[in-house]
């Protein structure tokens, strides 16, 4: 459901007259992902709609069954979404959330973005193979790596620290294991005298 | 008076050194938290909810509430501090408060900041000690059809009022009100939109919901455009003789006080919290101000209402969630699940059910607050420290937290696929401009809205006109549509401010201008206390150029 950067080659920097935008605003946006997200929830709204019909209502007495809801939900989702697409039409565009570390004039970084959502994928497929610290110090180091952090392995180091020190407040402390992985088992006895 | 008494008894159990120990630790994580940019209440008490699990209920709620105070706390250190243009326009303690301390007087700033929160927080408390049991004992009488008011009240004015435009609002708000449809439906007992897929049957995790859209989805928001480079802090002048002035005092006691006023009020009733509140305290003392022209470059009053007001605000929210078990915003609905979390359903009959846990948690608020203004206050240092961690750091360490929550919910994997699919979604919805707020509300209130509704409609037989002919009914819509024109023209009139105190930022950046416009020679912050400055290094050992990117 990404939107492919579309604006990009139509308002190219070889167009110094580009109108009335002034200068010191961001990059033209494109509507074409505005467009893919409000059509999105107008069909989610529809399927719910839809939806609404195969839900079962018990036999008769209840005046309001378990569809009405739903209906209600649908109707909503469709008159907004559709609404949000006559504002785009309309130039409407969205208002970005702004917040002291985004840099409102930059262009979308797709790439960071994949590297994030992979690490995590790693992370979830790492936990009961190797153990959460070291999940964890995967999931921390690679972000960290991600996101500019020059010197991974240094990432990697506090991301274990965590991981380890988290193991062990939950597990001795709070009373919740999580999984320790084949390297941390000789750790879990200890844990469990410290419980008490 | 039986309060008094019911109050005294909540002081005994929370003064309980156990008890003390957990109000100390939810209100210094919370804090700490609430410091760390780009973390705000919601995800503050999002991400820290599933610290609380393995705690009794008081002992939880204790730590619950000192997080919501201290999360609240803690921002106003990060806007006042950080030292990001463009940003603050947005945010008016930020507006003020960071041009204060442009001017060195940011330790005046956090002070009138912190005192002001104090005050606004402790009498907002002794606000709601004293209505919540009027509210309650009369909340008995209300039918399911004035819930289902209320609670329309509550979908319309946070989905439409909220956020830039009126229809995306309502659009997150109706991918709220589905994601709470999702489960098993307790009638009849049959699956709603689950796909028939066995993790779903249970309905959605607000937990999930809450730490995927605040935290994994701010995380990727801010990695898809992140701003590079050093983090610019302003510097504090040390030491308790610059905290605040006798001039200061005089200038910031008023408007403390009428930023609660303007705050608990607006807090109680679902309008859109916080964020009108210290908008209508911005513009209120901007006109009773002897110092107009310092307004947009420094005037503490600017600060001191506003700061008041939000703090206010947010014990106020406190007062239809207990009473009415109703949420207003985003961080008082992830409270409620943590209520229900326990078993505890806030509402009329909690006053009556649980005195012993309510009360106790009440008292917290006030031990909570002084805890807040005697931690804050010398403890700066500490906080700044905190705004310097290298932000590919704190966003990694965000990340591993969220998916920790995730996973220590019901310690299985799917919970973090799903909490990244979420966290997906809320990435989407930031980038085009949703708002989030409503999206929680109408997942946490949706399916209660749905039990109200079904249940009116089962006592009038199927006539809908009775959600409409009972007098509080009544009242409740008629009140919606007055909040709703209020609301459009408060709106008009903050987008004209916002425009106005932007153009006078850009009219003069210089900060000599400004300083000269304010104090003569002399008499200049600036002049007297370079000294006494504390320039904070970029401490990122890592790199030195400004544009560290590989």
């Amino acid at each position: 459901m990404s939107s492919p950067s579309t604006g990009a080659s139509g308002t190219g920097p070889a167009r110094p007259t580009a109108g009335d935008v002034p200068a010191a605003s961001p990059a033209p946006r494109s509507k074409l992902g505005e467009y893919i997200f409000a059509a999105l929830a107008l069909a989610l709204g529809i399927f719910v709609f839809v939806g609404a019909f195969s839900i079962r209502v018990p036999g008769a007495g209840t005046q309001v069954g378990p569809r009405v809801f739903p209906f209600l939900v649908g109707t909503i989702l469709i008159v907004s979404a559709a609404m949000v697409v006559v504002d785009v039409i309309r130039g409407r565009l969205a208002d970005l959330e702004e917040g002291e570390d985004i840099d409102s004039a930059a262009k979308t970084d797709w790439i960071t973005l994949a590297k994030i959502t992979a690490f995590v994928v790693a992370h979830i497929a790492l936990i009961e193979l190797i153990g959460w610290p070291f999940a964890a110090a995967v999931l921390f180091g690679g972000v960290a790596w991600s996101l500019g952090a020059k010197r991974w392995w240094m990432a990697l180091v506090i991301g274990l620290a965590l991981g380890l020190v988290i193991y062990v407040l939950f597990g001795g402390l709070l009373g919740l294991s999580l999984p320790s992985g084949p390297l941390l088992t000789w750790l879990d006895p200890l844990l469990a005298t410290l419980r008490g | 008076m039986d309060n008094i008494l019911s109050l005294m008894e909540g002081f005994a159990t929370a003064l309980q050194p156990q008890y003390l120990i957990f109000g100390f630790i939810g209100v210094l994580v919370g804090t700490a938290v609430g410091v760390l940019p780009g973390i705000g209440p919601a995800m503050t008490v999002a991400l820290l909810l599933p610290l609380t699990y393995s705690l009794d209920p008081t002992a939880a709620l204790i730590t619950f509430a000192g997080i919501y105070y201290g999360g609240m706390y803690g921002g106003s250190t990060t806007s006042i501090l950080l030292n990001t243009p463009g940003e603050s326009a947005s945010i008016v303690t930020a507006l003020e408060g960071n041009k204060m301390a442009k001017l060195g007087r940011g330790a005046a700033a956090l002070a009138t900041a912190a005192i002001g929160s104090f005050v606004a927080g402790t009498l907002a408390t002794v606000g709601l000690t004293l209505f919540a049991p009027i509210i309650a004992s009369w909340a008995v009488t209300l039918a399911p059809a004035d819930y289902v008011a209320l609670m329309v009240v509550a979908f319309i004015t946070v989905g439409a009022l909220l956020g830039s435009s009126v229809w995306r609002g309502l659009t997150s708000l109706g991918i709220g009100l589905f994601l709470g449809l999702v489960g098993t439906e307790i009638l009849s007992g049959q699956q709603r939109y689950t796909f028939g897929l066995l993790p779903l049957a249970d309905g959605i995790d607000v937990v999930l919901v809450a730490v995927g859209l605040f935290a994994v989805g701010e995380t990727l928001f801010v990695a898809s455009r992140m701003r590079h480079g050093a983090v610019a802090l302003i510097p504090v002048t040390r030491g308790w003789r610059s905290w605040m002035t006798k001039d200061d005092w005089r200038r910031s006691w008023k408007p403390w006080l009428r930023g609660t006023a303007i705050g608990f009020p607006i807090g109680t009733i679902p309008a859109g919290g916080a964020d009108v509140a210290t908008f209508l305290s911005y513009a209120s003392e901007k006109k009773l101000s002897k110092h107009k022209e310092q307004f947009g470059r420094g005037a503490i009053e600017g600060v001191a209402g506003p700061e008041s007001a939000n703090n206010a605000a947010a014990a106020g929210v406190l007062v239809p969630l207990l009473t009415l078990g109703l949420p207003t915003t985003a961080t008082a609905a992830i409270i409620l699940s943590a209520f229900q979390s326990y078993g505890i359903q806030p509402g009329p009959q909690l006053f009556t059910n649980q005195p012993a846990l309510v009360w106790a948690l009440i008292a917290s608020l006030y031990i909570g607050n002084v805890l807040l203004l005697v931690l804050n206050l010398p403890l700066v240092g500490i906080w700044v420290k905190l705004l310097q961690i290298p932000r590919p750091y704190l966003y990694a360490g965000i990340l591993t937290f969220a998916a920790l929550g995730a996973y220590a919910v019901n310690f299985s994997i799917v919970d973090i696929v799903i909490l990244l699919i979420i966290g997906i979604v809320g990435y989407f919805l930031r980038r085009y401009g949703y708002p989030i707020a409503p999206l929680v509300i109408g997942l946490i209130l949706g399916p209660m809205a749905e039990a109200q509704l079904r249940r009116a409609l089962q006592l009038s037989q199927g006539d809908l006109g009775a959600l409409f002919t009972r007098p509080f009914a009544a009242i409740c819509y008629l009140a919606l549509i007055l909040i709703i024109g209020l609301g459009l023209w408060l709106r008009h009139r903050q987008s004209r401010l916002e425009r106005t105190l932007a153009a006078a930022a850009a009219a003069d950046t210089s900060l000599k201008v400004a300083v000269n416009q304010m104090w003569d020679a002399g008499d200049r912050p600036t002049d007297i206390k370079t000294r006494d400055l504390r320039v904070i290094p970029w401490k990122d050992d890592e790199s030195d150029s400004p544009d560290d990117r590989q």
